[in-house]
């Protein structure tokens, strides 16, 4: 994009993130306004709301970067001695999304298919977009995770654990 | 300065709950074992295990969580010496002198050294936290809601604004972790942001929350890796070495002081933790060091502060916790977690009514950090082994205990979807530099943020000016207002010398390019 005689770049993801953020907030100070306006419903909701939204406005212009500065930015983050640093590479980005697809899944079908399904396709998912490709690896990891997990937290906790075959 | 009768009584419970000190020996394996892993971090270790001591009585549950929290201060250092990879943040210091002892094939006396100095400093640590907790707990009584309040208020603030590069992102996550911390009905009566559903009228379940934005989170960005980490071949251990290296900690007092008391100070300040403790305390001891230029090359000194620094910090931080139920970062939310699912509230009233489990807590501590030396000699002998698990297996298996943790402790599906939820919240946040912990924190301290300020306000009658009849409340304002001061002009002045240091080196690498290409031309 570019503002006068500058180019800039626009971090898509961070907008999102902080937007969805604010949106939230705003929701939320609306929701408790619909409420009650009492200053015992309010005390700490709004102002608390209204810092968040103004430091939105805040940061908003830091996913707008001069394309220059952006680039001459890059080698010092990538001597950062932490590797937990992100990655951004696409394909390593559709892994991430991949477990966290997968994850999700399990975690709504927990109590559709029962526990045990659930864990063990998740695990089998799971070691395959880790990169598991040998079937039989596949197949008992994921069964000593399901029975190792099920049978552990079963003696453990005293909820009922809906599964469907152990 | 200590309370005799309370500390006999304290050692009545240590003698009648024996069964408890079982649970120390497997959470320092645990915190050795997760914190040696690099992308694992104290906090995530913490996590995991948090909702298995919902099933243990309370001394047990916090001996086996603060188990884990000792544990993991040392076994950060383990890959740090051996492979210049710090197994947590809070080890990065141990990597500088280290590492080049590693390299000078005295690995094993390096080990040594980080253990004694672990030890020796997380006891000093606890001792000075069993000396001062009589004198703390006679002022933090005379704390009022207002003071509680404003030291709330501070702890945010700087959780938020030190805990990320960008001051304007880390208060974002600290009033966003506030609000997600009031969902539900507060004590006036008032219901807000439950979208309807039941489950949430007392609030987003807290550990959930937690164990997504802690745990599950940075288990999902390790996705695209092989190995957690691409290790060096296993090194010679040897236990003659490495107590010689123990013995060898004795000579330097000073430097083990120093660093104790930097820890201290610096792990009692909300925020700030053993991370920046152990890099101040090898600056520090560098600085006044006669011999600071071999500094970086294998001084044994600059082991000794960095974790001396870090095992210290420790009884910092927990000292906040107990005396104001206020958590300095993520290892001490869980450790407060722990606390509320046992239905206690650490803080004044804790201290004042509970000091015999106060000081059983304290001293059980002291045994853990004497414990670890025999377990932490013993874990030297495995450590490079667990360093090249692989991620296909870690994983699935990790994050399926997590999603049955938050089961355990909801016993409803709402527990693994508050998870999902959160671990998704808590990738985008570290993603784009936001501090999660401001987010954990804010979540764990929102309604008790609303209620002080609820009780000030009705105390005031609704006059502002009240703030001015508490002289306490106001002066932690004013250090409040100078602190965030401080570190916006500190940051911004470090932002400048990176910047230009950035923009130095690249000059240099153009410099070096052209003239490499140049004669290649001709």
């Amino acid at each position: 994009m570019r503002i006068g005689r500058h180019s800039y770049a626009i971090d898509y993801g961070h907008l999102a993130l902080i937007t969805f953020i604010a949106a939230l907030v705003f929701w939320y100070l609306l929701d408790a306004r619909s409420v009650s306006l009492s200053v015992n419903n309010l005390l700490l909701v709004q102002p608390v709301a209204i810092f968040a939204l103004a430091m939105y406005l805040f940061i908003l212009p830091q996913c707008f970067h001069k394309v220059e500065a952006r680039e001459a930015a890059k080698p010092t983050s990538e001597n950062d001695p932490f590797a937990v640093s992100l990655s951004t590479d696409r394909a390593d980005v559709i892994r991430m999304a991949a477990l966290g697809v997968s994850l999700g899944l399990m975690v709504f079908l927990l109590d559709v298919i029962g526990f045990d399904i659930a864990i063990f396709l998740f695990a089998a998912a799971a070691m395959a977009i880790c990169g598991e490709r040998r079937p039989l690896h596949l197949l008992f990891f994921s069964l000593a995770v399901t029975l190792v997990t099920i049978y552990g937290f079963r003696a453990l906790i005293s909820y009922p654990m809906h599964t469907t075959l152990l | 300065m200590i309370d005799v009768s309370a500390f006999n009584d304290a050692l009545g419970i240590m003698f009648t709950s024996v069964g408890s000190w079982g649970w120390i020996v497997p959470g320092l394996i645990v915190g050795l074992v997760f914190s040696a892993i690099p992308g694992i971090s104290i906090t995530m270790a913490m996590a995991i295990v948090l909702p298995m001591s919902l099933y243990m009585d309370f001394f047990s549950a916090i001996v086996f969580l603060t188990s884990v929290y000792t544990g993991a201060g040392f076994g950060g250092s383990v890959p740090a010496i051996l492979m210049n990879i710090p197994g947590s943040p809070s080890s990065f210091a141990t990597t500088f002198d280290g590492y080049a002892m590693s390299q000078k094939g005295e690995h094993n006396e390096a080990l040594g050294y980080a253990l004694f100095a672990s030890t020796l400093c997380g006891i000093a640590g606890y001792v000075l936290l069993l000396l001062v907790i009589e004198p703390l707990a006679d002022i933090v009584l005379r704390i009022g809601p207002v003071e509680m309040f404003a030291v709330a208020i501070w702890g945010m603030m700087l959780l938020g604004s030190l805990g990320s590069t960008y001051i304007s992102r880390g208060l974002l996550a600290a009033a966003l972790g506030i609000l997600l911390g009031t969902v539900g009905m507060n004590t006036a009566g008032f219901t807000r942001g439950t979208l309807g559903l039941p489950v949430l009228l007392d609030g987003i379940a807290p550990i959930p929350a937690m164990i997504g934005l802690l745990a599950a989170s940075q288990l999902l960005s390790l996705a695209s890796r092989d190995y957690i980490i691409e290790a060096e071949g296993s090194r010679e251990v040897s236990l003659r070495k490495i107590l010689k290296g123990c013995w060898g900690t004795l000579k330097y007092p000073g430097v083990l002081l120093r660093g104790s008391i930097i820890g201290i100070i610096i792990g009692a300040v909300p925020g700030v933790g053993s991370s920046i403790g152990n890099l101040i305390a090898y600056a520090e001891t560098k600085r006044t060091a006669k011999d600071s230029a071999t500094f970086g090359k294998g001084n044994p000194k600059g082991v000794i502060a960095a974790e001396s620094a870090v095992a210290s910090g420790e009884g910092g931080s927990m000292a906040t916790m107990l005396a104001l139920g206020i958590p300095g970062g993520g290892a001490t939310a869980i450790l407060i977690a722990a606390f509320m699912m046992h239905n206690i509230v650490p803080g004044p009233s804790f201290i004042e009514t509970q000091k015999p489990m106060v000081y059983a807590i304290i001293l059980n501590n002291i045994v853990q950090a004497i414990v670890l030396l025999a377990v932490g000699i013993g874990f030297i002998y495995v450590a490079s082994n667990i360093m090249k698990v692989r991620t296909r297996y870690v994983l699935p298996a990790i994050l399926v205990i997590a999603t049955l943790g938050t089961f355990a402790v909801t016993g409803e599906a709402a527990g693994p979807i508050t998870l999902f939820v959160f671990a998704l919240l808590g990738y985008a946040l570290n993603r784009y530099q936001y501090p999660v912990s401001a987010v954990v924190v804010g979540i764990l301290l929102g309604r008790m943020l609303e209620t002080e300020f609820l009780r000030s306000y009705q105390l005031s009658g609704g006059n502002p000016l009240y703030v001015l009849e508490r002289p306490g409340a106001m002066a932690i304002f004013a250090v409040m207002f100078i602190s965030l001061a401080m570190t916006a002009w500190g940051k911004r002045k470090q932002n400048r010398a990176e910047a230009a240091e950035a923009l130095a080196m690249r000059q240099i690498q153009e410099e070096t390019r052209a003239a490499h290409t140049t004669p290649s031309k001709g």
